[in-house]
């Protein structure tokens, strides 16, 4: 009887200072997911293009893999990357990797997304993330961020694509130096980069 | 039985501690308040700083006896601007009760005076510093690991510069305020 009174009250005092320790700590973040750890297989995905045709992530990947980004057609720093990233599509491309972009912002209506890559001559395949489920299985939670995935799906890359808004004051190129590593066979040597960003905008 | 009933309820109360303090990150050095306390510049006056310059003003006097809220935000930043009067409301109602409060904008130093305008109109009071550096990373780390850089971002630290509440996108007031009430009570 004592010893299950013992127990019953080791139980309880774990639980209260469990829970007082969670109560006391800083809240992480919109309770998005983490996003996976690189060297992670991502998982096939399938999201609708502006059009509503279906697109599975396997299907849009080139030979040599592929760059996820998420984009916005209003934020405005993922404006400001709208050519560099078209022209590093189709630098890539070339090269066997495919850029797919993900428009996960509940703001941003299908219509929208289609028109504004027309009038910003983005011509990379952009898929609607309604509901934000991939945005939240991959832990995204800014405008651009990038994911490069290698040719088994493989995550090798996840962060900003370089380290200015501004064109003129890019001195590293993060995306770029991971994906030529990557296509080189080397191990890609700087993994991420942190950058400001428009936070996507969730279903509440 | 006693001795074995003591020994598990010192065993639980080490383990709280030691997940309180693993959950609780601190700032990167001790909070000031000289630069960000009450009332300290006007609106329209946002000073240009550097990293170093930001990492000062996170630093915290040992004396200090007001907790601190900073908020990052650009004038680009829809967000931003949406949960602005939310912030300027929560300053003037905190800062007689104890509160610091700073201002971090990331706009690019040509976009100052947009900014500045946008804090005019805002009515801010609360001290407004503009971060100035060439590459945002090392800033982002040293503000917070966890944080990639969304904005809008808010960090509220306890006197001993600890990280107690932090927010990334738009502010939710209510839980914001109850977060720095329990602060202030501490």
């Amino acid at each position: 009887m004592k010893k299950q009174y013992a127990v019953s009250l080791l139980v309880a005092s774990l639980v209260v200072i469990a829970l007082a320790a969670v109560a006391g700590s800083g809240r992480t973040d919109n309770d998005v997911p983490a996003p996976p750890t690189i060297g992670t297989v991502i998982d096939d995905f399938k999201l609708p293009d502006a059009d509503g045709k279906e697109h599975s992530l396997k299907s849009l990947a080139g030979s040599k893999g592929a760059v996820v980004i998420f984009i916005a057609t209003k934020c405005p720093v993922s404006n400001a990357y709208n050519d560099r990233m078209e022209k590093l599509a189709q630098e890539y491309k070339a090269k066997g990797i495919n850029f797919i972009g993900i428009n996960a912002n509940n703001t941003e209506p299908a219509s929208e997304v289609k028109s504004h890559a027309a009038e910003k001559g983005l011509t990379f395949t952009i898929l609607k993330d309604d509901g934000n489920k991939i945005a939240d299985r991959l832990g995204a939670t800014r405008t651009p961020e990038a994911y490069a995935l290698d040719a088994n799906m493989k995550l090798v890359y996840h962060g900003r694509i370089d380290n200015s808004q501004k064109v003129e004051g890019v001195t590293s190129e993060d995306l770029r130096e991971a994906l030529n590593e990557m296509l080189a066979g080397k191990a890609v040597t700087k993994t991420g980069g942190a950058a400001f960003g428009c936070t996507i905008k969730r279903v509440s | 039985m006693k001795m074995r009933l003591s020994l598990s309820i010192v065993l639980a109360v080490a383990l709280g501690v030691i997940a309180a303090q693993s959950q609780t990150s601190k700032a990167p050095s001790p909070v000031g308040s000289k630069e960000n306390g009450s009332g300290a510049a006007a609106a329209s006056e946002i000073r240009v700083v550097d990293l170093d310059g930001l990492k000062k003003l996170l630093q915290r006097d040992p004396n200090e006896k007001r907790p601190l809220l900073v908020n990052f935000w650009a004038s680009w930043c829809d967000g931003c601007r949406e949960e602005f009067p939310d912030l300027v409301k929560i300053d003037e109602d905190y800062r007689s009760k104890g509160l610091s409060f700073l201002s971090v904008t990331v706009d690019e130093l040509e976009d100052k005076p947009q900014a500045a305008s946008f804090l005019q109109e805002m009515k801010a009071k609360m001290p407004v510093v503009l971060l100035n550096v060439a590459d945002k990373e090392p800033a982002i780390h040293a503000v917070d690991l966890t944080w990639d850089g969304a904005l809008p971002a808010t960090f509220l630290y306890d006197v001993s510069g600890n990280v107690v509440y932090r927010h990334f996108g738009k502010i939710k007031p209510e839980e914001l305020r109850a977060a720095i009430d329990k602060t202030i009570k501490q």
